[in-house]
């Protein structure tokens, strides 16, 4: 158990070695920066890559509701229903033309032959594009006239020819005209004879993809040309408006109705929180401050709120306030929202306040003399701010999924005010068809709440690390 | 114990009328009335349909009806179905969504407490990245979203398999229920999941796995002995509020897969403003949340020693 | 007291660990050697943060790993080496042939699994006991801990017991498998000063009972004084001085030991008197002074003990201490240049400090 003596170590030793120390040399004393409360968690946070990106990202999401339309005009209501359900394009040519109706193709054959043959000779005549597509065909002997179908899929059999267009309407007539709700997509047009009994002959099927047109007279009235252009128009290329991000079902551009709509959903998300917190923390806090009785009875009724079903309530008070005409309806949200969201707050605030008063500081500076009002702005808010922030931060997304959810249900705002959950339930009912109707706003709800979720768990992680010392 | 069960039964007593109440001033806040609103009606034909709701007389009265009638269990008469009783409507739907929430339920409690134990296993490692990312992303996207996408996930399916191996929307099979259950559980799941991993992690250093270990307990049995019990209490507390979760988000679900529940039923009811339904399934709901608080209560209760033998504080 | 000849119960040599944090390691135990003969009892003294806690925790495999780090040294336990054993075979001396006793017996127990349980938990995994004969035992060693109406206690859980309760009840759970070693660690910190007597009393006649060999860690001289044979004094993860509990009481030969001792109410204090505590923080073990650690601190500091750390030199029979002033001593080259002026006892200190 002895150690020996390290003599070369001690070979080394002078005299000198064996002064005394001064003591200023000594202490090499810990000089750190003294940091306040907020300037500490500021650093943690900032030092939370997660909690910093979703920081940029909620900034980001603001500007573009918020700046982006100081900068470029929207137009979130113009419909355009011949751009119904648009993919996302980064532009769009339109031919004009002029959409007399067309006076058809005759041919005049037998009607009773015993047994009807196939169609033959389908043939797409002139230019087909989305205002008509014309077809004609070969005609078949013993019919007295032919069934036309637009199918967006190949037909697999008699059954499956698609959305029956009619029925040629003349004798003899042996072709047709489609002007219905034409898009720029792929259609399969089947014809299918039949004869005077009844029976119905093989059914001949073209492919055919239309190219976007724009009749002249809708032309000149949504402005894309003049009056005096009007004579030499027809055939003329035009530029549509842009749709980077498609169109929805009625044709409106979902990038101005993502910005719009990015408004009343973070205005309500992130107001609706405001109001609450701030009524909760002034609630909780009287409560907590008070104690006894008032405190009793205050959060007795606190609880009841709490026990409300919440989406359920937020339905009722929707229906009970209901929305008049010309009315957006976030109002009545707003309210509903406030009037079932603060307890959590007040709760959280009151018991942080009941801690308080029972901590050594808040006693002392009691017993120095200070008064309620210095108590309170001194010991009690800041100490409390550090949680309602988290908190805040947490409530935004519920705020956000919970307008979301109403929409969705048909019970958010009314249309036409845009707000990104009004636009997912839009675009719920073309979801199989058209997916970026939905996913273009589901995109942008889940991104806010994603950022507010993360932000939420960084400051929490940010504070909780000062509280603990 | 019991004393404990009679005074939260008692409070859960106040809280089901408290519902009541605020359900009937919110019915009665509606500018006009009820019947006022969607057509002209002869004064004639008015006035039998106030009696026969019972509108004709005073708000105090009417609330008084109102009351009586709920502590009977009766939600009246439907608006729009004139010749049905809310209780029947109750009846035929909420069986439906309390099979397909109970399944929910069970998929997110079971997945939360395994995704969650196995996070705080391989803590820092990849398997919990990849789960927490996919927590994340199940509590950042709206449930309406996760239900077109398990439609899709559906057809798909049928599609690349050829057939009809899960049906797209409807009821009656256990095949009906697996996506729309799975679907209504994520979000409780996701949740449970972070809740149990931070759970385990503060039992992992709690000090008396420490002496667990020094007694010399193998790590396998620190693990379902001392650990899993004592991080599974904290996911019993919030199992109350994850049911109302699951409550309401079964209108969603039961609306894009077409499931005759009661949720979907109520969101009609609410688009027709069949005002009585709402009322009483307003009620019925929130009652039934309340009882099943209490329920999840009384169950932490026996599972807690500290509450089960323990006195109780309020 | 002990026959130095026998084979220790537990002999730790040079010890080093290590925890890797960001941007480097801490160095929390640096060189410890000590040990413990059957009977006797080794006192471990230091403020927290010293290394005391980690030393033993990391002879039982306790300390996470990582970042924690075993970097170097051994310990043997009966002859036998247990540093670096794979947890299964760690497992076997856990429990077994080394107890182990924890600060806060609140928290130390299982909240949600009877106390018998716990302590029967012991028995099933190492002797293979069945369920209801561990139990019937465990209430034999609740009732040897002296814990009145123990059939009753044992069916009880933690939050039922009071402190001193459930640290006999710890202390009954450590020697389920007669152990030949005790650790305890701070055992009495977190209770009432009554309890802690009787606590102690407990261990002391078990261990005259068993003769097992006890290490109790603790930063309170008075349960050193109490209990210890032998005292080891820790500062910054190092032994700056050990020897028998007089050595350390009467013969304090390092400047650190009679700071502590100077921080201690005595009983002839006069009221007025105030305790000295030592100013100055322990140095960071992330970057460990090239020096002496207590140099900072150090009333009697020399220019040396800033630049190279000190040898832990014998200062008399099994005494050793770690400080310049005993090298100088010994070293005839610099004799006399210095005359160190720390005290040796009591009553020149408590004048000075009165002054």
């Amino acid at each position: 158990m002895t150690t020996h003596l390290n003599t070369a170590a001690m070979n080394n030793l002078s005299p000198a070695d064996f002064m005394p120390l001064e003591k200023e040399r000594r202490a090499d004393a810990i000089v750190r920066p003294s940091l306040s409360y907020w300037q500490d968690a500021w650093r943690r946070l900032r030092a939370n890559r997660r909690a910093l990106w979703s920081l940029y990202l909620i900034v980001g999401l603001l500007s573009f509701s918020y700046l982006l339309p100081l900068i470029v005009s929207f137009d979130a209501t113009g419909q355009d229903l011949t751009q119904i359900s648009q993919a996302p394009s980064t532009g769009r040519s339109s031919l004009i033309v002029d959409t007399t109706p067309w006076t058809g193709r005759f041919a005049k054959h037998g009607d009773d032959a015993a047994d009807l043959r196939k169609a033959t000779g389908l043939e797409i005549v002139g230019e087909p594009h989305t205002e008509s597509v014309r077809l004609a065909w070969q005609p078949v002997e013993g019919a007295i006239g032919y069934n036309v179908f637009r199918h967006l899929l190949t037909p697999s059999g008699d059954t499956d020819l698609g959305l029956p267009l009619g029925q040629t309407e003349l004798a003899n007539q042996v072709s047709f005209e489609d002007r219905l709700k034409l898009q720029s997509v792929t259609y399969f047009y089947s014809i299918q004879p039949f004869n005077r009994s009844g029976e119905l002959g093989d059914y001949a099927t073209i492919e055919v993809t239309p190219r976007h047109a724009t009749s002249i007279e809708s032309a000149i009235t949504r402005g894309l040309i003049s009056l005096e252009q009007k004579s030499s128009a027809v055939g003329q290329e035009i530029e549509l408006k842009r749709h980077v991000m498609g169109t929805d079902y009625l044709g409106r551009d979902i990038l101005a109705r993502l910005v719009y709509g990015g408004q009343t959903s973070l205005f309500i998300g992130i107001i609706a929180p405001l109001l609450f917190v701030f009524i909760g923390v002034v609630y909780g806090g009287v409560a907590g401050y008070m104690g006894g009785r008032v405190d009793e009875i205050m959060m007795r009724f606190a609880d009841f709120v709490i026990a409300l079903p919440f989406l359920l309530f937020m339905i009722l008070f929707r229906v009970a306030m209901g929305i008049g005409p010309g009315e957006s309806g976030v109002t009545p949200m707003l309210i509903a929202l406030v009037a079932l969201g603060w307890p959590t707050a007040a709760r959280l605030v009151r018991g942080q306040v009941l801690q308080l008063r029972e901590q050594p500081f808040v006693e002392a500076a009691q017993l120095m003399g200070a008064n309620s009002h210095y108590l309170i702005w001194r010991h009690m808010l800041p100490n409390v701010m550090g949680v309602v922030l988290v908190s805040l931060t947490f409530s935004i997304p519920t705020a956000i999924f919970t307008e979301a959810f109403l929409s969705f249900i048909g019970m958010g705002v009314a249309p036409p005010t845009p707000s990104w959950g009004a636009m997912c339930n839009d675009g719920v009912k073309s979801f199989l068809s058209h997916p970026h109707e939905l996913l273009f706003p589901a995109i942008f709800i889940s991104l806010t709440v994603l950022a507010f979720n993360l932000l939420g768990d960084g400051l929490r992680d940010a504070l909780d690390a000062k509280m603990k010392g | 114990m019991t004393q404990y069960i009679l005074k939260r039964l008692l409070s859960g007593v106040v809280t089901i009328w408290f519902i009541a109440t605020a359900t009937f001033v919110a019915m009665h806040l509606v500018p006009g009335d009820p019947l006022s609103g969607d057509k002209a009606m002869s004064a004639e034909v008015r006035k039998n349909l106030e009696l026969r709701y019972g509108l004709d007389k005073p708000v105090i009265h009417q609330y008084g009806i109102f009351l009586s009638n709920m502590l009977q269990g009766d939600f009246g008469i439907s608006y729009t179905q004139k010749n049905r009783r809310v209780n029947d409507i109750i009846r035929e739907h909420f069986p439906v969504s309390a099979i397909l929430g109970v399944l929910a339920l069970i998929i997110a409690t079971v997945g939360g407490i395994v995704w969650g134990a196995l996070t705080a296993l391989y803590r820092d490692r990849w398997p919990d990245a990849v789960i927490m990312f996919f927590v994340v992303v199940a509590v950042s996207v709206p449930s309406f979203v996760f239900a077109m996408l398990g439609q899709l996930g559906i057809l798909t399916l049928n599609k690349w398999l050829g057939a009809s191996i899960l049906p797209v929307a409807g009821w009656g099979s256990i095949g009906h229920m697996l996506v729309p259950a799975l679907v209504l559980g994520l979000s409780t799941m996701a949740y449970l999941t972070r809740l149990m991993r931070s759970s385990m992690l503060e039992v992992t250093s709690a000090d008396y796995i420490r002496t667990a270990r020094a007694k010399g307990v193998s790590p396998f049995r620190i693990f379902y002995k001392h650990q899993l019990r004592n991080a599974i209490l904290p996911v019993i507390t919030v199992l109350g509020p994850s049911i109302a979760a699951i409550t309401t988000g079964g209108f969603v679900v039961e609306l894009v897969f077409a499931i005759p529940g009661l949720g979907r039923y109520f969101v009609q009811a609410v688009q027709q403003l069949d005002y009585t339904v709402i009322m009483g399934t307003t009620v019925f709901y929130g009652a039934f949340l309340v009882l099943m608080v209490l329920l999840v209560d009384i169950l932490y209760g026996f599972v807690d020693p500290r509450i089960r033998v323990g006195k109780v504080s309020a | 007291m002990t026959d130095t000849t026998a084979i220790p119960a537990l002999e730790v040599k040079d010890l080093q660990v290590d925890f890797s944090a960001q941007g480097g390691k801490v160095q929390a135990v640096r060189g410890v050697s000590f040990s413990v003969q059957p009977g006797e009892t080794l006192g471990i003294v230091g403020e927290s943060g010293c290394g005391k806690s980690v030393t033993m925790m990391s002879l039982m495999g306790l300390i996470p790993m990582p970042p924690g780090r075993i970097v170097g040294g051994s310990a043997k336990l009966s002859g036998r080496e247990i540093l670096h054993l794979p947890v299964a075979e760690l497992n076997k001396i856990r429990g077994v042939d080394i107890g182990m006793v924890f600060q806060d017996p609140m928290s130390a127990l299982n909240p949600t699994m009877k106390i018998g349980e716990q302590i029967a938990e012991t028995l099933m995994v190492h002797k293979g006991m069945s369920k209801s004969a561990a139990l019937k035992r465990a209430v034999e060693l609740l009732d040897r801990t002296k814990i009145p109406e123990a059939q009753k206690r044992a069916k009880q859980y933690p939050f039922e017991f009071s402190g001193g309760m459930l640290q006999r009840a710890v202390i009954a759970m450590s020697l389920a498998c007669n152990p030949s070693v005790l650790i305890a660690d701070e055992p009495t910190t977190a209770l009432d000063v009554t309890i802690q007597n009787q606590v102690l009393e407990l261990m002391r006649d078990i261990q005259k009972e068993e003769g097992m060999a006890i290490v109790l860690i603790t930063h309170d001289l008075g349960v050193v004084a109490r209990m210890a044979d032998k005292v080891a004094v820790m500062y910054a993860g190092q032994i700056v001085e050990s020897g028998s509990a007089e050595d350390i009481f009467y013969r304090s030969a390092h400047p650190y030991t009679l700071g502590l001792k100077e921080a201690m109410p005595a009983p002839n204090m006069h009221v007025d008197e105030r305790l000295v505590a030592i100013a100055g923080s322990p140095p960071d073990l992330f970057s460990p002074p090239l020096g002496c650690g207590y140099c900072s601190r150090c009333e009697t500091a020399m220019s040396i003990c800033n630049r190279q750390l000190p040898e832990l030199i014998a200062v008399g029979d099994a005494h050793q201490s770690r400080c310049w002033h005993q090298h100088q001593m010994m070293d005839a080259s610099v004799e006399g240049l210095f005359q160190p002026n720390y005290r040796t006892d009591r009553e020149s200190s408590s004048s000075e400090s009165a002054q």
